[in-house]
């Protein structure tokens, strides 16, 4: 069979290598133009942020900077206050990362491996969290927060960004715990083993790759949401990057440099951990939407 | 089977964390939103008065608020971002995903901006489309088309395309990316038989290919929607929503009423008008697909 | 029982003060003066001055840009608690909201001590119910700032006092290949700073503070006349068409590195333009409608202002600290041009700058004052008002759409 097939097509393999050569070229350079158009604005970023105005406004624009003007990162870096928006952004991230990962993973187990009536009911309950707008909450958050005197604290964003980052949480989550076999369960149970003893001696050690994918999910969502972050926070020691970033502009809004600085300042660990992990944080997006 | 009070007891810790941050933080918030939607309120520390749907008329009719304007902004962002940017990312994907050379290495360059704080792409794009001094405009300087240079942001015609364009720039990876998974997972065997029976790559592409990942699309297109209408943080630092409400979308025009304005009411009648919104169309997207098949 | 716990009170109160004189007290504070600020200087000066004078005090103290802090300060609002003790603000019903929230510290006690340089007449604008709660800072009008190098390129040695003369130095401006005006469409109180003195040279002040203050209706065809000439003078030309693009910095900026002949703004740029190189004047916009308005006549008034907030923890320590702080950013401000001072200065003035001299003596021979229109009205109002600006400039409404609107969107 496979010998007649090759016997009876050799033609057409000929013919095929060719074609594809031939649209390859076009596609090809396609491709190239698309990666020049989403490299440039980075590129240009990084190069602007070390150049002084006239540079940036006409003498050279697109050129690497003729004078490396380093002073740019060490304005952006003291007068802009960009570690401490850096600090607090992780330290948010963390806590986040950390609330929706537990509760996730708590509302999971119960939703996929204890027995009970309504759980399916529950589980769409929660995905209702993938189409509400984040927006749509934050007159009652704010009025709440007020009241509980929570504004411009670490929580005002923390717990609002783990609420809303916990349907994607469940639905990652869900499709990991269900490829953990069920048997595991029966025998921790004839072990003696209750379903907390399950849950954290069996069930959670084998999550740890869905810790990766929800922890990404989350990290980002967090990292760059702007509008709660404005809103809710007031002080500078508290601000995250991208409310930084913001204000950081306003400040500087006819020197560029500083600003380049600040930007690239907010964009160059994301890169540099995207560099080391663009396979697994891939991933993470991909098991985020195709699960859903 | 009846199961002892102490598992049942269980299940609840369990879904505890989760029930009270979803309810109170999603749930409860969307309620209140509803219920503060009936009154015209100055905000905290004000007292609140009864109107009914007074908020949801004016929303409608005032001349000032342009609510009108805000949503067709929002449609048709969503319109251009079904039109152009999933289209781009299919093309992109389907090119991807046929094992050509430096496929990891495009792959990655084109989900980058993803990762990119939105801000910082708003305050970078501000830059380039600086009508003086923005590298755009001076390219197309120096390339002669002085004509084509344009206050990319500052003119009503335009500005809501120049917003686009960063949205564009951040997301198509995104779509790329599920889309290109989606291509990835054709089993080989289909793409092969319809090879050998004779097809070409587009014919394999359409009959083969894009039926299978029908499933990604629709993830894809609700994303777009949803995201489109919910769409906030890029046109806030671009334009927040101007000239003249060009660019003015439901969120933008949430936050001036609640901040500038110090119209409570108001704000939280758009967040429900959002909400609405939101489900509306992922329930229409849902049900299109489904038909199709 | 009551006067019990009041003289406890007391006693505690004294107590805690008494503790926080052995130790330092930090006071905050919010303000515009960023980096890009002509008021900076002053800011740094005054602070530097005051922490000197009262070691036992430190300001820790934030800037913010201009329009994102008028939504911030409105949010801090709702959460008296998050409100540093001293804040910017703005005269007028801006400071009025927050007072009718109950957040501002009334300030009549301590006025008597500071009273002898601080006029009654400009503590005004930020008085509510009689009872004084803004220590103004610097007082300002609307000025026409003219880059004289650039009128000469076009024949003109003097800045048009008619609006004749304005058209057609303009219309030489052009011919020249100059751009006449700019003026920064993303902040619509840049817009203002253009539409009101047309108004107000075209209806006259008191028409104007009337409407301002709601008593009389926007349905004006002065109003209508106003816009449309200001619309005329956008469709002739004479403004940057990429002004509607940009910030004011931005704006100012190409001002003062000679992309324009004309900027109008307020005065508080005095300083900024004084020491930028190149020959500027500053004069008023000129008349409109001669049985109805004086060239005399101007826009402004104290407006920027320090308030000190209900929550604060060391009240009468803020209070004090915002009427000497205010008096000395006043002080430099007006040194360092700035702003026109609302404090009596008692100091030498001789190093006043040329242009600052010029806008005082304007003030001084002032015709009739109406305050900035956005901090005359109330927040929502006032962004009703901005809204329809921003559409005048726009193009999208005319004179007859701005007052028909406006008159049936704030009654």
């Amino acid at each position: 069979m496979n010998t007649t097939m090759t016997k009876k097509y050799p033609p057409m393999e000929v013919k095929k290598r060719k074609i594809i050569h031939a649209s390859d070229v076009l596609a090809y350079a396609g491709l190239i133009l698309w990666a020049i158009i989403c490299l440039f604005p980075v590129y240009w970023m990084l190069t602007f942020s070390l150049k002084n105005n006239t540079e940036i406004f006409g003498e050279n624009v697109i050129g690497l900077p003729r004078y490396w003007i380093w002073s740019n990162y060490s304005q952006a870096l003291n007068t802009g206050h960009m570690y401490r928006y850096f600090l607090n952004s992780v330290i948010v991230a963390a806590a986040t990362i950390l609330i929706t990962l537990i509760a996730s993973f708590m509302a999971t187990y119960a939703m996929t491996r204890l027995v009970w009536k309504p759980r399916k009911a529950m589980n769409k309950f929660f995905m209702l969290g993938l189409t509400i707008p984040i927006h749509a909450s934050i007159v009652p958050i704010y009025v709440s927060l007020s009241k509980l005197h929570m504004l411009s604290t670490y929580w005002a964003v923390i717990i609002p960004y783990s609420a809303f980052s916990l349907a994607m949480g469940i639905l990652i989550s869900t499709g990991f715990m269900g490829d953990i076999p069920y048997d595991l369960d029966e025998a921790a149970s004839i072990d003696g083993c209750g379903v907390w003893g399950t849950f954290l001696r069996i069930i959670a050690p084998l999550m740890l790759p869905a810790v990766a994918t929800v922890g990404i999910y989350t990290f980002l969502q967090c990292w760059n949401e702007l509008m709660f972050a404005n809103v809710f926070i007031s002080k500078d020691a508290i601000k995250t990057l991208p409310v930084g970033v913001q204000a950081l502009s306003g400040q500087y809004t006819t020197d560029w440099g500083p600003i380049g600085a600040a930007l690239s300042l907010a964009t160059i660990p994301t890169l540099l951990v995207y560099v080391f992990l663009s396979k697994q944080i891939q991933e993470s997006f991909i098991a985020g939407a195709v699960k859903g | 089977m009846k199961r002892p009070l102490s598992y049942k007891l269980s299940i609840l810790a369990f879904l505890l964390p989760a029930l009270i941050l979803f309810i109170g933080v999603l749930i409860a918030p969307i309620i209140m939103s509803g219920y503060y939607s009936f009154f015209n309120w100055g905000g905290p520390g004000k007292v609140a008065e009864y109107i009914g749907l007074g908020n949801y008329r004016e929303l409608f009719t005032s001349n000032s608020i342009k609510f009108m304007r805000a949503l067709g902004n929002s449609l048709l962002l969503a319109l251009f971002s079904v039109g152009i940017q999933l289209p781009l990312a299919l093309l992109l994907a389907l090119k991807l995903g046929k094992k050509i050379p430096g496929e990891r290495a495009f792959l990655s360059i084109y989900f980058m901006p993803v990762l990119i704080s939105t801000v910082v792409i708003g305050q970078l794009w501000l830059k380039i489309y600086n009508p003086d001094y923005g590298v755009l405009n001076m390219l197309l300087r120096s390339l002669g088309r002085e004509d084509w240079a344009k206050i990319w942001l500052g003119d009503k015609k335009v500005a809501l395309w120049a917003c686009f364009v960063p949205i564009l720039w951040q997301y198509v990876g995104y779509h790329m990316l599920l889309m290109y998974a989606g291509v990835k997972g054709v089993p080989p065997e289909l793409n092969e038989a319809a090879m050998i029976d004779g097809c070409t790559e587009s014919q394999v592409n359409r009959y083969i290919v894009i039926p299978y990942i029908k499933p990604i699309l629709r993830v894809s297109v609700i994303f777009a929607v949803t995201g489109s209408l919910k769409s906030f943080d890029l046109i806030y630092v671009l334009t927040n929503g101007g000239p003249n409400h060009a660019t003015e979308v439901p969120s933008t025009l949430m936050i001036s009423m609640l901040f500038l304005r110090n119209r409570y009411g108001m704000g939280s009648t758009i967040a429900v008008m959002l909400i609405l919104l939101c489900f509306a169309f992922a329930l229409l997207i849902s049900l299109a697909f489904r038909e199709d098949k | 029982m009551k006067k019990l716990l009041a003289a406890l009170l007391v006693a505690l109160l004294a107590l805690s003060s008494v503790c926080a004189l052995a130790e330092q007290t930090t006071l905050t504070m919010w303000c515009i003066a960023t980096e890009s600020d002509a008021n900076r200087p002053a800011y740094e000066a005054a602070i530097a001055e005051y922490e000197a004078a009262h070691p036992d005090v430190k300001i820790e103290w934030e800037a913010f840009e201009n329009q994102s802090y008028k939504t911030k300060i409105k949010a801090a609002m709702a959460d008296p608690d998050s409100l540093p003790d001293i804040f910017f603000t703005w005269a007028g019903a801006f400071l009025g909201d927050f007072v009718d929230m109950g957040n501002v510290y009334c300030l009549d006690d301590i006025y008597p001590a500071f009273a002898e340089s601080l006029p009654e007449v400009m503590t005004q604008n930020a008085s509510y119910g009689g009872k004084k709660y803004g220590v103004p800072l610097t007082m300002n009008i609307v000025t026409l700032f003219a880059n004289m190098d650039l009128l000469a390129q076009a024949g003109w040695d003097h800045v048009p006092q008619t609006y004749e003369d304005l058209t057609a130095c303009c219309d030489a401006l052009v011919a020249a290949g100059i751009t006449p005006f700019g003026c920064a469409g993303k902040e619509t109180w840049c817009v203002t700073e253009y539409l009101e003195p047309i108004i107000e040279k075209t209806i006259g002040y008191e028409a104007l503070n009337e409407v301002f203050a709601g008593r009389q209706t926007w349905n004006d065809e002065g109003i209508a006349a106003s816009v449309s000439t200001f619309q005329d003078m956008i469709n002739g030309g004479y403004f940057d068409p990429n002004g509607i693009a940009l910030g004011n910095d931005e704006v100012k900026a190409n001002f003062i590195a000679g992309k324009y002949a004309f900027y109008q703004n307020g005065s508080w740029n005095c300083g900024e333009v004084n020491d930028a190189e190149g020959n500027f004047q500053v004069a008023l916009f000129p008349v409109m409608n001669a049985e109805k308005a004086t060239y005399g006549q101007v826009i402004g008034g104290p407006s920027d202002t320090l308030a000190v907030s209900a929550s604060s923890k060391n009240g009468e320590l803020a209070a004090n600290a915002a009427m000497e702080l205010g008096k000395a950013i006043c002080h430099y401000g007006y040194l360092a041009g700035s702003g026109l001072p609302a404090w009596t200065p008692d100091y030498d003035t001789s190093a006043v700058k040329p242009l600052v001299a010029a806008v005082a003596d304007i003030v001084a021979n002032a015709e009739g004052m109406v305050l900035f229109g956005d901090t005359a009205m109330s927040a929502d109002a006032a962004n009703t008002y901005l809204d329809y600006v921003g559409q005048v400039y726009g193009g999208d409404i005319d004179g007859a759409g701005f007052i028909a609107g406006l008159a049936a969107d704030l009654q």
